[in-house]
């Protein structure tokens, strides 16, 4: 049974990030209708913990729930040879990105133009890399924010986004 | 992240400074690079470039409708006491019923007629319940105040426990997006629930019409200010009695009008 004070608190929490949440399963399952699951089982997660939790930064707090509710959901409904953030052929993806020092501004704004373009690259970030960039330039979360809802440290978000934006670098460079 | 990298610390230095994390001190440090360095600036630039364009192109559309409805109904208590699967839930805040082919209504099929469907709809749902009503009372001056204060309209009361429709109490339907009172009058171990619609939701005809959808009767009328559509279990002649007896005393004043 749920109280009224966790239903107050999930009314508060919940609905008003509900876009956010989307965006996010979006991008981390890459299916629109999957994305509405994700988010309609997350929100049940999320008003269940509140009854004992306690939030501190509300939309991390959510957002974090969507994230682990599409990691489950996808080692269930998808195959095993998809990688998803954490494992290891990702992370040894992360490592092998480039900094793309080389890679000149002017060589990548034919490119960022093209949504089409910039989208299929997202894409096709090893998914750690991506989640760090969607939750920062999509979701609009702080460091401290994107680490509380990735459980990881700060140093990694950073590392991540680094190498997140220099491998989109790479694959937007127009090479002449 | 402890081994020394200095080339790969300026690259973090430089997205945090992107990202608007950097502390003062090091902001300042970062500047007096950036203008000795034109390398460095042109890594801000493509820094810069990349952001916008995954700004730009990579927020997806807003979240459906269908799932906004449903992440607000799980939250609200009486859709969990009803034990409603939670796509039902998600319809019925969307002003739709799903279910086998529409019987006709009024001679318009239920995708014709959202108004008829939210009805029957809550209808079913409250009959499911263990409590047909959000505000339980045989005293109009009790119903009344409540259903005004839940929903934007004026609410008429009538009393017919002398004609053999006692009031059992009223709850908030709702059509489309809008909340609409509903007044539950008991008929022997039957319900009638009579919903109060604003015009536009409500057809404006006078006459009163009968039809029936999934098994329930329904009834429709409307006066100068509003329409009416009463829904029940008993049989069609039987509402249709009510809804008289109901239009009766409105019209003599027998409700409070406002």
């Amino acid at each position: 049974m749920i109280s009224d004070a966790a239903r107050r608190r999930y009314q508060a929490i919940v609905p008003p990030h509900v876009d956010d949440a989307y965006a996010l399963a979006r991008w981390l399952s890459g299916d629109p209708a999957d994305a509405e699951d994700i988010v309609q089982d997350a929100a049940l997660r999320a008003l269940n913990a509140l009854e004992s939790a306690n939030v501190e930064r509300p939309r991390a707090w959510f957002l974090r729930i969507v994230r682990n509710t599409a990691l489950t959901w996808m080692a269930k409904n998808r195959s095993k040879s998809l990688a998803f953030a954490g494992d290891a052929d990702d992370l040894a993806a992360i490592e092998a990105v480039d900094l793309a020092d080389d890679v000149s501004p002017e060589a990548i704004l034919i490119a960022a133009e093209d949504g089409e373009r910039v989208r299929r690259a997202l894409a096709a970030l090893p998914a750690a890399l991506r989640e760090a960039l969607v939750l920062r330039e999509i979701n609009g979360l702080a460091y401290r924010e994107i680490a509380e809802a990735t459980e990881t440290p700060i140093g990694t978000v950073m590392s991540r986004l680094a190498r997140g934006r220099a491998a989109l670098a790479k694959m937007l460079e127009d090479k002449r | 992240m402890s081994d020394s990298n200095p080339r790969r610390d300026r690259h973090l230095r430089l997205n945090a400074a992107l990202d608007d994390e950097l502390d003062a001190a090091h902001r300042i440090d970062l500047e007096r690079e950036l203008e000795r360095d034109p390398q460095l600036r042109a890594s801000l630039r493509r820094l810069s470039v990349v952001r916008e364009a995954v700004r730009r192109h990579g927020a997806p559309e807003a979240a459906p409708a269908t799932l906004r409805n449903a992440v607000a109904a799980i939250g609200r208590p009486k859709v969990n006491r009803w034990r409603l699967p939670l796509s039902l839930a998600a319809c019925v805040a969307a002003g739709i019923v799903i279910g086998a082919a529409a019987q006709a209504l009024l001679s318009a099929s239920r995708a014709a007629d959202p108004v008829a469907a939210a009805v029957v709809a809550d209808f079913a749902r409250a009959e499911l319940s263990d409590q047909p009503f959000q505000v339980a009372s045989s005293d109009r001056h009790t119903v009344k105040p409540w259903l005004v204060a839940h929903a934007p309209l004026g609410v008429e009361v009538a009393d017919l426990a002398d004609k053999g429709y006692p009031l059992a109490g009223g709850r908030i339907a709702v059509v489309g997006a809008t909340p609409v009172p509903t007044l539950v009058y008991q008929r022997r171990e039957h319900w009638i629930a009579l919903t109060e619609l604003p015009l536009p939701l409500g057809d404006g005809a006078l006459e009163t019409r009968q039809g029936s959808l999934d098994g329930f009767h329904l009834v429709r009328w409307a006066d100068r200010e509003r329409a009416y559509v009463a829904v029940s279990d008993i049989d069609a002649d039987e509402l249709a009695a009510f809804a008289a007896a109901f239009r009766a005393a409105a019209a003599a004043g027998g409700g409070e009008a406002r």
